[in-house]
């Protein structure tokens, strides 16, 4: 009888981790979701270099927009409990100009490496880029930050597309992803189109997310 | 009985050589027909890598230097790829999608030390009370403080004045050139750094207004076309410059550039309708 009221009392409990079981493996279903790098449509294991490539990509702010006729980036990407990450360990920058009379004297991406994460938002994966941090010397008799050396500190997020490999910077990607840039207390606005591909381990072959 | 052999062993050499030769395209070697341009590429990445790190030399911070050479190195070997992709390599599974673009000439190069301990830095902070703070992008000018309206200049405050300056001196220039050229709105000499800040349309004694590029010595915000973003700027200066009464602007500000280092910046913008 004692046994019999035992299992009684028994049950609830067992229902009840049941139900907590049945609801844990629920909420953990988006944690599984979360994006990882792929190469040829396989996960990512260990770690690859990669590189991301863009023509004329531009950094605005007070309505003056820098260019810089290629920007490159050079990320050591790996997946992270399902996760991919990465860290932004160059940022080399080509022939930069302004739509002003300001010339680049100078301009340094400095502080690396820059983590990076992937995340997942309104059905699209994106890339976040942190401690993002740029110096800029701008130059010219007429410019009106001649002589200025302006400050670009911040985060910046891009929206992966794997029909054509590439991460896209802009107004919409920077607000899906909570980025924010800024330069003497203003904002910058970050454009850019940037093909990427693997370029140690996984070189011709397709880089996807998901 | 010895010729079959032979053919065998040369089969099998045959075979070793195509086994070498789509290694040798797995890795990134290409086919013979893309040798010239994958040399040309290799050589261009040679090249970009040599100058990347000539240019971290120079302005030695650690890492930095080294790891853009790796990048600018890198692009020069992607393009590598690239052009063995293009050429018609033969390697296995091919690439898809885009290949990343080759960079021309040589990395922009790093700050000196020499420039930066010349630079203006905008360690000051400028702000103005008459303008509502944006939700993104430069502030907005009221149309009050334009010739949409009275033309007067807006409130100032600022703060963040180096220790051992002696006066500060006030830009207001168009961000975009007009007919090539600087344009300034405002331009303002001997304001005391004690003050803090200033009100709207109106100037403490001891200043000096210069001539802005509207011709008046005054202050005057008034777009050419639909809108237009200002830059206001205040320098801090170590010595007094005493320019006189409608000063040229732009000499003064070559001669407040060259002695100041610390400046406060705020950019408005102001659009018609």
């Amino acid at each position: 009888m004692q046994e019999h009221r035992r299992r009684r009392a028994a049950a609830p409990l067992l229902v009840g981790a049941l139900v907590a079981l049945a609801l844990s493996a629920v909420f953990a279903g988006p944690a599984m979701a979360s994006p990882a790098w792929k190469f040829n449509g396989e996960e990512l294991k260990g770690t690859e270099t990669i590189l991301g490539g863009a023509q004329e990509s531009g950094l605005s702010m007070w309505g003056m927009t820098t260019t810089c006729a290629n920007f490159l980036y050079e990320v050591e990407i790996s997946n992270k409990e399902g996760t991919g990450e990465g860290n932004v360990n160059s940022l080399p920058l080509f022939n930069c100009y302004t739509d002003t009379t300001c010339t680049v004297e100078a301009i340094e991406a400095e502080s690396f490496p820059w983590h990076a994460e992937l995340m997942s938002t309104g059905g699209n994966n994106y890339m976040k880029v942190k401690g993002v941090d740029v110096w800029i010397l701008y130059g010219g008799w007429f410019c009106p930050v001649w002589g200025w050396w302006v400050h670009v500190t911040g985060s910046a997020g891009g929206i992966i597309d794997n029909e054509t490999e590439s991460a896209t910077f802009g107004p919409s990607s920077f607000e899906a992803t909570g980025a924010e840039l800024e330069a003497l207390g203003e904002s910058v606005e970050w454009n850019g189109f940037f093909p990427s591909e693997g370029f140690q381990w996984h070189r011709e072959e397709s880089i996807s997310v998901s | 009985m010895t010729r079959p052999a032979k053919f065998a062993s040369a089969g099998v050499l045959l075979a070793l050589a195509a086994l070498a030769a789509l290694a040798l395209g797995g890795c990134g070697g290409g086919s013979s027909s893309s040798d010239s341009s994958s040399t040309s590429a290799s050589a261009t990445g040679a090249n970009a890598t040599a100058e990347a790190a000539e240019g971290g030399a120079g302005d030695g911070g650690p890492g930095s230097g080294g790891a853009s050479a790796g990048a600018a190195g890198a692009a020069g070997e992607a393009g590598v790829n690239g052009s063995a992709a293009s050429g018609g390599g033969s390697s296995s599974g091919g690439k898809h999608g885009p290949r990343v673009p080759q960079p021309k000439g040589a990395p922009e190069p790093k700050i000196t030390p020499e420039q930066r301990r010349e630079a203006t830095v905008a360690d000051m902070i400028l702000k103005s009370p008459s303008v509502p703070p944006p939700s993104s992008g430069p502030a907005v000018l009221p149309a009050q403080y334009t010739c949409d309206g009275k033309n007067t200049s807006p409130a100032l405050r600022w703060a963040g004045v180096p220790a051992g300056t002696k006066e500060l001196a006030l830009f207001a220039m168009n961000v975009q050139p007009v007919n090539g050229k600087l344009f300034f709105d405002w331009a303002v000499a001997g304001l005391d750094p004690e003050l803090g800040e200033i009100e709207a349309g109106k100037l403490p004694e001891g200043t000096v207004v210069g001539r802005n590029s509207f011709g008046k010595n005054g202050y005057e915000i008034c777009p050419q076309g639909s809108g237009e973003t200002y830059m206001f700027a205040l320098y801090a200066l170590p010595q007094r410059l005493s320019p006189g009464r409608g000063f040229e602007p732009l000499a003064f500000r070559k001669a407040v550039s060259d002695v100041s280092h610390n400046a406060g910046l705020m950019a408005l913008a102001y659009s018609r309708g």
